[in-house]
């Protein structure tokens, strides 16, 4: 009790100095709150589902009361952008496909709407179309039908200028995108044809996204539609019974959705806070049964004390750090220049990577059941084989592009200063490098992020490097990143679906999301990377190109290969160039922590934080 | 009220009118100022969608105009415009939603501090340094050097974790009770101590004792002189207090999942949210301002020597 007591009252001082940086979640997982990502389970990892609970009649009329995030931003399936609001539109909307459980218990794709998950026929010109079938007697929950020409018109919609959707290029897969209408008809009320470029591998799964859930045009026609109860009309296993703002949105089965009968929970109460101290009070006085945050210091604790309560689930995602690649980092007394310099600066940076503790990092500092990266494509991401895509990265003898065992640990470091030693003066009477230039190390206002960037900084000092820390309030943190104003930044990506080019396509010279400022700047006239795929039947041999000739090239090669082993091979060695810059140091592969009463059963998640309570039963 | 009060009050008015201006103006530039956007975000969205959003907004004109247009609708149509993140949503609709939680648990809190720290107060002087007095000062004291993030923490172990007497969420039936009993107790303790000082101060005047001395019955002194002229500094203290808690505590907000205003506050500058930031703050300034001269209003009515100029 006592020791509980000065947690929460600590806890709360953290809940004081987190006012200052905004959200909690963007302590943990930046990303989750911001981004959102459709996803699909490896074999091996499959769903979190929730341990079968002893057979016991149900009790009574079954609601459960849970607790994801605050207030979603937004409720409209093309606008939500966010995790929880996903999980929302899960419940309350019913697309072609969604994710359910198979017999096994394992993830998979079903068909919804959507009678099967048909194959595609590719067409003369390359393109791929795929003509669906909706079930019978669907209906929106104010009970007019729901028609093929219902879906056409919400994809055109998610993708109009007007709307701006942040997930509009969720479509970019489908031909007619670039020119601002998708190749998507209704061929009659219950037949819908859609046409891709060309072949996509994860086109059943962007069937499930929340973007591509259906939605009427007069029913959007109102632009307040979806936050009020009233007007909200949807089509999913559930209706929206109440929205009490910024505290409780209450959802209720639907009787009339094609697929009631399997439905078990009767009412879900979804309450909106965005504390995690608060989330674990209402979780342990019994009042909550599912709770989607916990506080980061209590961690430790809460797996003690709730063995089978709390969950570590695997998530699709990378907590990294990046180099601005702009940034001098060689000594004063440099002489290298051009692709030799930029060699350096990569071997340098591969170097200071290999220094850092990743194991200690995870263990002692962040606590939450993280798993040490070594590749920056996240774990969980399939290759062509279905095997693990950071597994194969590197090519090396072990997984990804660094040993992160800890047992690796003190060779990795031995080979490091090793490499340092080449380009920078090292005394060996203190063991320390005189001439290293001083860093910056860029981080949202954070307890977590900061405990990390002390335990580098202090890693960094064991060698005479002085790395500063800065630290920025979130908006002005993200500005100064995107904008390239820093030399080291903390960063993180949650991957949008289950396909390795969802962490890839980023670092293209003019995507937004090019922290790095690769091809920016003085890179841009850089001609330092080399690509050659030729084995591979294409004619792209660039020794010494620049950003733009290599990496770009590379990307959009992925982007049209319609052949599944050329393209992961593809998405290796654009892997394999984007680390060969050591720009990107992974730190550790996210997870999603959560608790649930072990009372619940049915329960089953995803590894991008979707939560699926419609087919659980609470017992006892 | 004679000419010259109202000739003051006017004159406060106008004054209020021309801070809540200013308000306005600097949060106005210096919000826009502040880097970082309403649109940004971990994952960037395309150029198209980021212009197609300005110009739904309006932010795409030049910082002059927009600021025109803004004064322009709020001034005419009382118009806060829609929320930049809450999408769907009016900013109108944000505060009136927030305020009602807001000032529901902060007038039922100032409520109770007053009427308990006058009580508590008045006893603690009528019965100076007796056993009574003592525990009223120790409480006190511990209750006003006590923040509100920990007495708020206390009461959650205490009485929703262990106890489980209320729920920890302000959704929950009963749900308000200790973000309550949270907000009025600094307040409560603040109010007792001005009260028992106060009280003490006006006991050992001279009209006391000439009351007494005229065998004025006890209660009569207290109830009739004494408590009335040991109430100003109380007065002083009670309208800016009142503005304090009705517009919302983050830090209760937090504790006890309350959906008050003081989330909205914090969450739009962190999302720059530029219209609910621009609508909570002049509400937030337009409350305090009006409690304040409320208070000052109040001192003429308590004490009628006081003149107002």
């Amino acid at each position: 009790m006592k020791k509980k007591l000065v947690s929460l009252v600590l806890a709360s001082c953290m809940v004081l100095s987190l006012a200052a940086c905004g959200n909690s979640a963007t302590t943990e997982a930046p990303a989750s709150t911001d981004t959102q990502a459709t996803e699909a389970a490896p074999a091996d990892t499959a769903a979190d589902t929730q341990a079968e609970a002893p057979a016991a009649e149900p009790v009574g009329e079954q609601t459960i009361n849970v607790c994801l995030a605050s207030e979603p931003a937004s409720l409209d399936p093309a606008l939500n952008s966010a995790v929880d609001g996903a999980t929302l539109i899960n419940h309350l909307f019913s697309g072609l496909a969604k994710w359910g459980l198979d017999a096994s218990g394992n993830l998979e794709l079903q068909p919804d709407c959507a009678e099967e998950l048909v194959e595609g026929v590719t067409n003369d010109d390359g393109t791929v179309t795929y003509t669906y079938t909706l079930r019978d007697g669907l209906t929106w929950s104010d009970g007019q039908p729901v028609t093929a020409g219902d879906f056409v018109f919400a994809w055109n919609r998610a993708i109009a200028p007007e709307t701006a959707a942040d997930y509009g290029y969720m479509f970019e897969v489908v031909d007619g995108y670039e020119d601002g209408t998708l190749n998507v008809k209704a061929i009659d009320d219950k037949t819908l044809e859609v046409t891709l470029a060309n072949t996509v591998a994860y086109w059943d799964e962007l069937l499930a996204f929340p973007t591509y859930m259906p939605v009427r045009e007069d029913v959007v026609a109102n632009e307040a539609w979806a936050t009020d109860p009233s007007t909200y009309v949807c089509n999913g296993a559930y209706t929206m019974t109440s929205w009490d703002h910024n505290s409780l949105i209450t959802i209720t089965k639907n009787d009339n959705f094609y697929d009631a009968d399997k439905v078990t929970m009767n009412e879900i109460n979804f309450y909106l806070s965005d504390d995690a101290n608060n989330q674990l009070a209402n979780f342990e006085n019994g009042d909550w049964q599912m709770i989607d945050d916990v506080p980061t210091n209590e961690i430790a604790s809460l797996k003690e004390k709730y063995p089978d309560e709390f969950v570590t689930a695997g998530q699709l995602g990378t907590y990294y750090v990046c180099w601005n690649v702009n940034e001098e980092i060689l000594p004063a007394s440099n002489t290298l220049t051009g692709a030799d310099k930029v060699n350096a600066e990569n071997e340098v940076r591969n170097a200071l990577a290999l220094l850092i503790d990743r194991n200690y990092i995870v263990n002692d500092v962040a606590q939450g059941g993280q798993v040490p990266a070594s590749s920056f494509v996240a774990m969980g991401l399939t290759d062509a084989d279905g095997s693990q895509f950071y597994q194969n990265a590197g090519g090396n003898s072990f997984t990804g592009y660094y040993d992160v065992t800890e047992d690796a640990y003190e060779s990795n470091w031995e080979s490091a200063l090793e490499t340092l030693k080449k380009y920078y003066t090292f005394d060996d009477a203190t063991q320390q490098f005189t001439d290293f230039p001083t860093l910056t190390y860029l981080y949202n206002t954070s307890e977590g992020h900061k405990a990390i960037a002390e335990a580098i900084q202090a890693t960094f000092a064991g060698i005479g490097i002085t790395m500063n820390l800065e630290n920025q309030e979130w908006a002005t943190f993200l500005d100064t990143r995107k904008a390239g104003n820093y030399s080291i930044a903390r960063n993180g990506w949650l991957g949008d679906y289950n396909d390795p080019i969802s962490f890839l396509d980023m670092w293209t010279t003019q995507s937004g999301n090019n922290d790095v400022q690769f091809g920016k700047g003085d890179n841009a006239n850089v001609k330092a990377y080399s690509l050659d795929i030729t084995d591979l039947g294409y004619d792209t041999k660039v020794e010494n190109g620049t950003w733009a000739e290599t990496y770009d090239v590379i990307i959009s090669d992925i982007k049209t290969c319609t052949d599944t082993k050329t393209r992961y091979e593809l998405m290796h060695r654009a892997e394999d160039l984007l680390m060969s810059t050591g720009c990107i140091c992974p730190i550790y592969y996210y997870t999603d922590l959560y608790m649930i009463s072990s009372n619940v059963s049915g329960f089953f998640s995803s590894p991008l934080g979707y939560k699926y309570f419609m087919y659980c039963t609470i017992t006892g | 009220m004679n000419t010259k009060t109202l000739m003051y009050i006017v004159k406060r008015i106008f004054l209020a009118i021309v801070t809540i201006w200013v308000v306005i103006t600097v949060t106005f530039f210096v919000m826009h100022a502040v880097p970082g956007g309403p649109f940004i975000g971990e994952k960037a969205v395309s150029e198209s969608v980021m212009a197609a959003m300005e110009a739904k907004y309006g932010l795409d004109k030049p910082l002059g105009v927009q600021y025109l247009t803004y004064l322009g609708d709020v001034v005419t149509k009382f118009d806060f415009g829609p929320s930049l993140k809450q999408k769907g949503r009016t900013v109108n609709a944000i505060i009136f939603d927030g305020m009602k939680t807001s000032a529901k648990l902060g007038l039922i809190a100032a409520l109770i501090a007053l009427v308990s720290g006058v009580i508590l107060g008045s006893a603690a002087a009528l019965r100076r340094n007796r056993l009574i007095d003592r525990i009223i000062m120790i409480i006190t004291t511990a209750f006003v050097s006590m923040p509100s993030f920990i007495m708020g923490s206390l009461l959650l172990i205490a009485f929703a974790i262990n106890l489980k007497w209320f729920p920890a969420n302000g959704a929950s039936k009963n749900g308000l009770v200790l973000p309550v009993l949270t907000l009025s107790l600094y307040p409560m303790a603040y109010i007792t101590r001005l009260t028992r000082s106060s009280m003490l101060e006006v006991l050992g005047q001279d009209y006391i004792r000439t009351a007494k001395a005229k065998g004025v019955s006890g209660v009569k002194i207290i109830f009739g002189h004494a408590l009335k002229n040991s109430l100003i500094p109380v007065i002083t203290y009670f309208g800016p207090m009142l503005a304090g808690i009705v517009t919302g505590s983050l830090v209760v907000e937090q504790i006890f999942a309350v959906p008050g205003i003081g989330r909205a506050f914090v969450n739009s500058i962190t999302g720059r949210d530029y219209p609910l930031i621009m609508g909570t703050t002049i509400v937030l300034a337009t409350l305090i301002v009006i409690m304040n001269l409320i208070g000052d209003i109040m001192y003429k009515v308590v004490d009628p020597r006081i003149t107002l100029e």
